[in-house]
């Protein structure tokens, strides 16, 4: 055993020298594969977080959201299914809700607006400053630090949005969201419902969607078919059918990315093995005088094994670092302007990098293994090379 | 000193700076899970049901609650075509 060792330690001394005597050519190979690695680990990880946190961040959000649709499209939904949902055995509350958009023409930016029927049971620490309006109040909002920014407000504290009919209707600023629930409320003014109606022209007796609480929250999926049996002209959308769109959207998006970028490696693949397959005079008089010297094929084998293996894992350890780095410390930065696209509001979210296992794996395997594959059979060639043919040139 | 040390030296360097990165970054999770109890209620309260991270378009901004031709609603033969749709657009 400790022979077999000494004989592994000894051809990697000589594989590394090697190595280095070619820094040149070596060391552009590892940057590019550096570089594939880091943007491919950089996107799994990216994924994976985004994916993670919103699975942690959107685990209270509504059990049930009840939508009408009209041909098709989503419409605005009468108050009196309101009445029908209550009447389902299980259904604690139901309460509607107002929300849409609003463009800020001077900007550029597209702002959520959603009144709420009551007033939010929250403690001050969800707020950098102020209150929520109290029930039945009129003409209040609490803003998001982006609407805070975006409207250029300062010390003022009060702003209007334009009505349909293009009359002005005022708000006055009771509260601003706190810069930590950012990743929920950067874009967002909260106001009344009366207020929303008020905002979007809607009809009293309609409302954007309807809330539904549920007692036992084991019998989401029942209720959620009984309100589609009740209300057939409805959508309704459940937690568990939320958490579940991230996960699509992410595991799509994750995917067809790799997609994208496994392209750039297999050309990397590509490029390694035309590397290793074309030896230059000197790598073939190299092999020739080891082989004169008494090495056998699977020796010369084996250093080119150990060659490729400590190059792949250097950058596989070094691509891996700088995809954190770039995730957890730099914000995604390469990968924000596709994220963000054309947003005028950009929520400064703080991302956790989350590394999983799997994740590793799959890196480990899209990555090391091709490239161990390309360059091991190149490298078999080169093994068996004539010595006389090569020593003469 | 031989290369193969190095070699270790430098693979054990570059682990342990890996290492404390994701040091950091659990302290950094732990950090983020104490302030959730605030999101949590916020979520509840507001009955909040996507992430505010793209906002240049409702099917964007909105995913979980939007339709699924929203971004070809604004007439009938046109095409997505906001960037962040290659990132969030619904499944097709």
């Amino acid at each position: 055993m400790r022979i077999f060792l000494e004989k592994h330690l000894n051809l990697l001394d000589y594989a590394l020298s090697s190595l280095w005597r070619r820094k040149g050519k070596n060391l552009s190979v590892f940057f590019v594969f550096t570089l594939v690695i880091f943007l491919l680990a950089s996107f799994l990880f990216l994924t994976r977080s985004l994916l993670v946190s919103a699975q942690i961040t959107l685990r209270q959000t509504p059990e049930i959201t009840v939508q009408h649709m009209v041909a098709g499209r989503q419409e605005s939904i009468p108050l009196s299914y309101m009445g029908k949902i209550e009447d389902i055995f299980g259904v604690h509350q139901v309460s509607p809700r107002v929300w849409g958009y609003k463009y800020n023409e001077v900007t550029g930016a597209n702002i959520t607006v959603m009144g709420l029927s009551r007033s939010p049971l929250l403690g001050e620490e969800v707020l950098a400053e102020g209150r929520f309006g109290a029930q039945g109040e009129q003409g209040w909002a609490v803003i998001g630090q982006g609407v805070l920014a975006d409207l250029d407000l300062g010390s003022r504290r009060s702003f209007s949005f334009f009505r349909p009919d293009l009359t002005l209707k005022p708000f006055s600023v009771r509260g601003i969201f706190a810069p930590q629930s950012n990743i929920l409320t950067y874009d967002l003014v909260i106001t009344g419902i009366d207020d929303g109606r008020d905002l979007f022209g809607l009809d009293p007796q309609l409302a954007t969607d309807l809330l539904v609480e549920v007692v036992n929250p084991l019998e989401i999926a029942t209720i959620a078919r009984k309100i589609s049996q009740v209300l057939p002209d409805t959508r309704v959308i459940t937690r568990p059918q939320i958490l579940k769109t991230y996960q699509a959207v992410f595991s799509w998006r994750s995917g067809f990315a790799a997609i994208c970028l496994i392209s750039a490696l297999a050309a990397f693949i590509i490029m390694a093995w035309d590397k290793a397959s074309g030896m230059a005079p000197e790598e073939r008089r190299e092999i020739s005088i080891l082989k004169i010297l008494g090495w056998q094929t699977p020796d010369v084998l084996m250093v080119r094994f150990w060659e490729s293996l400590a190059l792949a894992l250097v950058a596989f350890v070094s691509g891996t670092i700088l995809a954190y780095i770039h995730i957890g410390y730099f914000q995604a930065g390469l990968f924000r302007s596709v994220m963000m696209g054309w947003s005028v509001l950009r929520p400064g979210f703080d991302l956790v990098p989350v590394v999983s296992g799997t994740d590793l794996f799959l890196l480990f395997s899209l990555s090391i293994l091709p490239y161990l594959a390309a360059t091991i059979i190149p490298a078999w060639r080169s093994a068996s090379v004539a010595t006389d043919s090569a020593l003469r040139g | 000193m031989r290369p193969a040390t190095l070699f270790a030296l430098l693979l054990l360097t570059l682990t342990a700076v890996g290492l404390l990165a994701s040091l950091h970054g659990r302290q950094r999770a732990v950090a983020e899970r104490a302030g959730q109890a605030g999101r949590d209620n916020l979520t509840r309260e507001l009955g909040l049901t996507d992430l505010c991270l793209a906002t240049e378009a409702r099917y964007t901004r909105h995913p979980a609650v939007t339709d699924d031709l929203v971004p070809f609603m604004d007439y009938p033969v046109a095409l997505e075509h906001f960037p962040t749709g290659l990132f969030w657009a619904p499944l097709p």
